[in-house]
């Protein structure tokens, strides 16, 4: 499933799609951005609370398909142009992270 | 990180990198705020890498494209409602006195805060890793402190480097007493 057909879900809504043909593979949670930096594997959806710059430079070391902010957290302008420039796909859900990883479990598998 | 310890040694290995002869690392504990300094006299950054240096899509690493010790550190701080900051002087532009010196305050109170874990591993760890340059260590709190400086260590050493076994077990033992008399 690629990050553009992961935006039919329901509660998912797009921040910043620069790369909707990405294909998904697998799921991370987690917000301790070292933790997740070791552990996030290349092409995971990665749904996390957290929203800062540093959020990003983990979404692109790890390689993750897309960052999901869960909870209806959502990226300030500014971040919004760093994603855009450094090509992260970063999608907002408005579900708590389990909730979320339940509905990427109905549709990945 | 899950330990502040780790961001310690995350950051002082900049210090290194940028060939101090000789790094401080100094915790000092008023109240529930906590000061952390890592000071160094290495080649220091001009103001231009200076304003960047809390961009994680800056590095000095070539072989990948962020670099996270620094922003981290930050954030951690931050979370607590504390800040970091960040000075240097670099060699070209004072070749006599140069370095760079991070602080980075924290809230000891705030949920967020993440606890200090194991900074004996982590000097040891420095010390092993770059036994030709000092370190000065200082933990202080309100009424006692622990410390640990190699450059009078090494007068007493003699030839024997820092990375020896028996050095750096002296060492740890040196700081686990410390603490442990502090902690009574």
């Amino acid at each position: 499933m690629t990050v553009h057909e992961l935006l039919q879900l329901p509660d998912l809504t797009a921040l910043c799609l620069e790369d909707g043909e990405r294909e998904i593979d697998g799921v991370y949670i987690g917000d301790l951005l070292s933790w997740v930096m070791g552990r996030a594997q290349s092409g995971n959806a990665w749904i996390t609370i957290m929203s800062n710059i540093n959020v990003l430079a983990v979404a692109s070391l790890a390689d993750v398909s897309c960052v999901i902010l869960a909870e209806g957290v959502t990226l300030s302008e500014e971040l919004l142009t760093a994603a855009k420039e450094k090509g992260i796909n970063v999608l907002s859900s408005s579900k708590p992270a389990y909730e979320t990883a339940r509905l990427l479990f109905g549709s990945l598998s | 990180m899950k330990e502040l310890s780790l961001n310690v040694l995350d950051v002082a290995e900049n210090s290194y990198k940028a060939g101090a002869k000789q790094v401080c690392v100094s915790l000092q504990e008023t109240g529930n705020r906590l000061t952390l300094t890592i000071q160094d006299d290495g080649c220091g950054m001009t103001p231009d890498i200076l304003k960047v240096v809390t961009d994680p899509f800056y590095t000095t690493r070539t072989t990948r494209k962020v670099g996270l010790g620094l922003p981290l550190l930050r954030m951690a701080a931050e979370q607590t409602g504390g800040g970091m900051t960040v000075k240097s002087v670099s060699e070209k532009e004072n070749p006599a006195s140069h370095g760079t010196t991070v602080t980075a305050v924290f809230y000891t109170d705030h949920l967020d805060f993440t606890p200090l874990g194991d900074i004996v591993s982590t000097v040891t760890t420095l010390i092993q890793g770059h036994p030709t340059v000092d370190l000065l260590f200082t933990h202080e709190t309100e009424t006692q402190s622990v410390r640990l400086d190699t450059a009078e260590l090494r007068e007493v050493l003699g030839d024997v480097s820092l990375a020896e076994y028996e050095v750096i077990h002296w060492i740890e033992d040196c700081l686990k007493e410390q603490y442990e008399a502090i902690n009574k």
